[in-house]
This record gives C-alpha cells, sequence and structure tokens, in this order.
C-alpha cells in the first residue's frame, strides 16, 4: 500500500511537470496558416534565393547578350502592367508550363554540370528538388481553381557542351534568366492572392 | 496693253527703275551671308568664292575686317585657312576688285561627335531614363536618335529630349536579362552610334520616400513616430512592395540607429530623452535584392516628448496607439519596435503564469493530500500496534 501510495503521488507529479511544456508551448494567439499561394510566392521566393546564391557562388561576367537557350519562357511580353489585370487561371497555367520547361532544362544543366565535375552540382540539386516542389504545389492549387494544365513547350537544348566555359556560360545565362523569372512569378503570386481568395 | 508696254516712255520707266534699285539690292547682300559651312578644328578648311569659277583677284575679309588667320588664296580665288582653331570662326567675304561682294560665308568650327557616356535611371518598372554626355566636345549642334531593345526583342524608340541629352523609355520589357541603347548622335561633320548595355534590374532604384513627418508621441519622452509615403513615382500595387530603411540618431552621435519596415508609420522606442533627433529614410525594392536603395529623405530634426512640471510616465501604450501602428518593423537591434507584439507576448506571460499557479497549487494540494494520507495510515498502524501491546499486556504469563 505504501509503495502504492508513494508510486502514485510520485505520478501525478511527474503528470503535472510533464504539462508544463505543454502550457509553456501554447500560444495564446492562434498562428495564421500560411494560404497556399503564401506557399507558393514563398517557395518562389526561396527559388529566387538559391538562384542568387548560385550566380554569387559561381561569378561568371558576361554582358553577352544570351543565346544558348531558344526555347527559355518568352519575358519580352512581360511588362509591369500585365501584373495589375493578371487572370487567376490562365496565369497559374502558364506558371506552370513555364516551370515545367524550366525543370527541363536544368535537369539537362545538372547533367552535363556533372560530367564535367562542376562544383555547383549539389546546389544545383537542391535547386531541382525545390523546383518539383513548387511545381507540385502550383498544380494542386491549378486543380482547385480547375485551370488547365498546358502543354509546355518542347526545349531545344544546346547539344553538345564540349568545355567547362561553355558549361558556366550556359549556366550562367540560365540562372540569369530563371531569376527574373522568379522576379516576376513571385509579384505574379502575390497579385494573385486576393483573386484566389475571392474563389474560394 | 502691249502697245501701252512697249511705249518707250514706259521702257525709260522701267530702266529708271531698275537702275536706281541696283545699288541698294547690293546694299542687301553685303550683310547677307549666303550660307553656313562646317569645318574640321586643326585642320586646313577651302572657302570658295561663290560658283565663279573666272580668275579675278579677289580680296578676302573675316567680320568685315582684312585680317585674315593664317591662310592662302588659291588662283581660283578660294581662300584655305591653314590649320584652323575657334579664333577662325566667323563670318567671310570675298570682293572682287573693284569692292564688289561677291560672296558670303559663315564658318563654324568643330569635331564629329564621339563616343556617348551613357547612363539609365530606373526608378520603377514601367519607365527608364538614359542621359548622355559626350566624350568629345564638338562644339557644334547635334541631333540623337535613340532606341531601346530587350535581349532578342525589337528595337523600339526611346524619346529624345535634345537640350537636356536624354531619352525616355515608357513601359519597356523589364523582365529581360540585357537592355541595350543605341544612340546615333549626328552633326554636320559626321555621325556615331553609341551602344550601351543595361540590367534593369539592377539599376532599379526607387525615388526617396515622400512626406516623411517625425512627430513626438505624448506622454513618452524616448519616442518618435515616423510616418512616410510611397514615392510618387513608384506603382502603388501588391506587385510592387517596398521595403523601408530608417536610421536616426540624436544630433552630434556618430552612429546611426536602424529600422526596417514595410508599413508605415514606424515608432522609435529608444530615442535619447531631451535630445534632439536627426531622422532619414530610404526605399528599396522588397522582391529585388540586387536593386539599389533610394536616396536618403532629407534629414528631419525632432525631439522626443518633454515634460517640464510632472515626472514621467510610465511606458506603456495607451489604447488609442494599437490601432494606427500596424507595424511589422524589424530592427538592428535586438529591442523590439512593435507595440502590439509585445503586448501579446505580456498578455500570453500573464496567461502562463496563471497556468503555472494553477499547477503549482494542484502539485502542492496534491501532494498535502498524499501526506495526509500516509499519516492517517502511520497513526492507523500505531493505534493497532498499541492495540496489541495492551493485549500481550493483559494476557496472563
Amino acid at each position: 500500500m505504501k509503495l502504492l501510495l508513494d508510486s502514485s503521488s510520485s505520478l501525478l507529479f511527474s503528470l503535472l511537470l510533464a504539462q508544463l511544456p505543454v502550457f509553456t508551448s501554447a500560444s495564446p494567439v492562434p498562428q495564421r496558416r500560411p494560404s497556399d499561394m503564401d506557399k507558393l510566392s514563398n517557395q518562389t521566393r526561396n527559388l529566387m534565393k538559391l538562384t542568387q546564391e548560385l550566380l554569387r557562388e559561381h561569378a561568371f561576367d558576361s554582358d553577352v547578350e544570351p543565346h544558348r537557350f531558344r526555347s527559355l519562357p518568352e519575358m519580352g511580353n512581360r511588362s509591369a502592367n500585365d501584373l495589375s489585370n493578371l487572370e487567376l487561371k490562365s496565369t497559374l497555367s502558364q506558371l506552370h508550363a513555364d516551370l515545367k520547361l524550366y525543370e527541363h532544362h536544368f535537369e539537362w544543366l545538372n547533367k552535363v554540370s556533372k560530367k564535367h565535375h562542376h562544383p555547383a552540382v549539389p546546389k544545383l540539386v537542391e535547386m531541382i528538388r525545390e523546383m518539383k516542389s513548387l511545381i507540385s504545389l502550383l498544380h494542386r492549387q491549378m486543380q482547385r481553381v480547375e485551370a488547365p494544365r498546358l502543354t509546355p513547350a518542347t526545349p531545344s537544348l544546346p547539344p553538345h557542351l564540349p568545355y567547362q566555359f561553355d558549361v558556366l556560360q550556359s549556366s550562367h545565362e540560365l540562372l540569369q534568366h530563371f531569376k527574373l523569372f522568379c522576379d516576376w512569378a513571385y509579384r505574379a503570386f502575390i497579385s494573385l492572392k486576393p483573386k484566389v481568395t475571392a474563389v474560394q | 496693253m502691249p502697245g501701252l508696254l512697249s511705249s518707250p516712255v514706259c521702257l525709260t520707266v522701267i530702266w529708271f527703275l531698275s537702275w536706281s534699285l541696283r545699288p541698294s539690292c547690293a546694299q542687301i547682300l553685303t550683310d547677307e551671308v549666303s550660307g553656313v559651312q562646317y569645318g574640321h578644328l586643326e585642320s586646313n578648311v577651302t572657302l570658295a568664292c561663290g560658283k565663279s569659277q573666272i580668275r579675278i583677284p579677289v580680296v578676302w575679309h573675316l567680320n568685315h575686317s582684312s585680317v585674315l588667320p593664317w591662310h592662302k588664296v588659291t588662283s581660283d580665288g578660294s581662300l584655305v585657312l591653314m590649320h584652323v582653331d575657334h579664333s577662325a570662326q566667323g563670318i567671310y567675304s570675298c570682293y572682287d576688285n573693284q569692292g564688289l561682294l561677291l560672296h558670303s560665308v559663315k564658318l563654324r568650327l568643330g569635331h564629329p561627335p564621339g563616343l556617348l557616356s551613357v547612363s539609365c535611371q530606373v526608378p520603377n518598372h514601367t519607365y527608364v531614363r538614359c542621359s548622355w554626355v559626350e566624350s568629345v566636345a564638338t562644339f557644334l549642334p547635334a541631333q540623337y536618335n535613340a532606341s531601346f531593345r530587350g535581349s532578342g526583342q525589337e528595337w523600339r524608340p526611346c524619346v529624345v529630349d535634345i537640350v537636356r541629352k536624354h531619352c525616355d523609355v515608357d513601359r519597356p520589357a523589364f523582365w529581360q536579362t540585357i537592355h541595350t541603347l543605341r544612340i546615333t548622335a549626328t552633326n554636320a561633320l559626321g555621325s556615331e552610334t553609341t551602344y550601351a548595355r543595361f540590367k534593369l534590374h539592377e539599376l532599379l532604384k526607387p525615388d526617396p520616400p515622400e512626406s516623411v513627418l517625425v512627430n513626438e508621441l505624448e506622454g513618452f519622452p524616448k519616442r518618435l513616430i515616423v510616418s512616410w509615403t510611397f514615392p510618387a513615382s513608384w506603382p502603388l500595387h501588391d506587385a510592387f512592395p517596398l521595403v523601408f530603411q530608417i536610421r536616426y540618431r540624436p544630433l552630434g552621435s556618430m552612429y546611426w540607429s536602424e529600422i526596417y519596415s514595410e508599413e508605415s508609420p514606424v515608432v522609435i522606442f529608444d530615442a535619447l530623452a531631451g535630445h534632439l533627433h536627426q531622422v532619414q529614410i530610404r526605399a528599396r525594392d522588397e522582391v529585388n535584392a540586387e536593386s539599389q536603395w533610394s536616396e536618403w529623405s532629407p534629414l528631419l530634426l525632432a525631439r522626443p516628448w518633454e515634460v517640464f512640471t510632472t515626472p514621467y510616465p510610465t511606458e506603456e501604450v495607451p489604447p488609442e496607439l494599437f490601432f494606427p501602428i500596424n507595424t511589422k518593423p524589424e530592427t538592428s537591434t535586438a529591442k523590439s519596435h512593435n507595440p502590439v507584439l509585445e503586448d501579446e507576448g505580456s498578455l500570453g506571460l500573464v496567461i502562463l503564469l496563471v497556468l503555472f499557479s494553477v499547477v503549482i497549487l494542484i502539485t502542492v494540494l496534491s501532494l498535502i493530500y498524499v501526506m495526509w494520507v500516509r499519516q492517517r495510515r502511520r497513526d492507523h498502524v500505531t493505534k493497532q500496534e498499541l492495540t496489541s501491546m495492551v493485549k500481550m499486556k493483559s494476557m496472563p504469563i
């Protein structure tokens, strides 16, 4: 009996102590859950940061007009004024198709970088993983708003890069292009946020 | 009528009129310059005495003076000015040996255009202004023709202001890796085309924030409230957020304190009581980390609220401040500048303390109960022992 009483008291005490962290961690103000559009914009920003890091770490000073990739998403027809009247479904579909195209290009770059033992490979792998995650998030959002899935254009990739210099140049060109795409996509996601809320 | 025109009287009148008007026409020609001729500085310049090929001796004058710079006159009456400098500019006139003006021309000297030194300003995503200065002083008026394009795009006109030497592009295709400006400068002596390449996203530099105000907060001797508006040139749209940097220091101090915020107003919580403070603010595109900070806004001076008759009040945020100060500032110091979040934190702490007190209370009560139960049991055991002892004592041996 004595043993029972001793153990019950310690058990009670332990239980009370165990509850302490629960009480302490419980926030009195409930945290706002990020919306899907928040996730999309955050993920895009994350990708933009990775791209900038890659560009910084593997600096390649070039003012030469890019020419290697002819099938990258067209950015010349996207102006600042367009951002104020974006159509939800078509924009999401277009961004999805664009991202799929970039995914192809970056997978190709990863392959050739591996062949040339380029030091950027680990970060490129991380970038592709993050890109896939963004694509899947975007696809989920498209399904929610019933946005159609566009057929991505067939990428035309340089056939053969014989020298390390070619890899560097291609990488620089692709990253520069993608950085600007992310900038535009991020602005598009934050502009579309109120429209998604209105639809849901 | 034909009879009238052919009459000798009429013919005489016409002849007289034409004769009497001739000297006045010659007088007009004396002051009239038939054209402007341009020449290269530091080279030989040839001025022809009109189109006449008649080999007659001519006399040249510069600005009605017979003193001419280093020169020679050729057999056809042309004037060759040797290795000309600026002093050779003026109106040249050639006369025949009877003093009759044959030809007059204005000479202007200079250089053909050289390459231009170009710079572009990008105050937002919808507008680019490129300005240039000549790398060579041409001394001659020039015309400019400018076009702009993004990589792989068609050339678009850049609208030129000749006087201010700049051109404007409205709604450029901003999200391009490289943009090129092509300017052709043309003057009387030649033309030169300059190509300049830019990365607009790196040149993006907003104008400084506007309507910046720094005010005291009544009742708070260590606070200042800073408010501002977006620069008028920046689009007010969700897609174009700006981040603002506010810096402040007591007048005379070398060290600035900084706060970053995306929204106005911001409260400075650690002002030095009773001191004048300098406050400035600047802006940058929040998305593009490679863009540039705007220039700082003009320096503003402000002093926190001061009390002279009553002691300082406690540093509590009055309820009316909760609503207008909806800021999300970050600061370079560890101090929080957000009264709302501060208050939320203290509320949480109070709830936590209450819960903890309840837990402690339950624990103490539980322990007291356990002790009581144990004590009761012990008493019961002692009673039993005594009873058994009494029983044993009463037993006959």
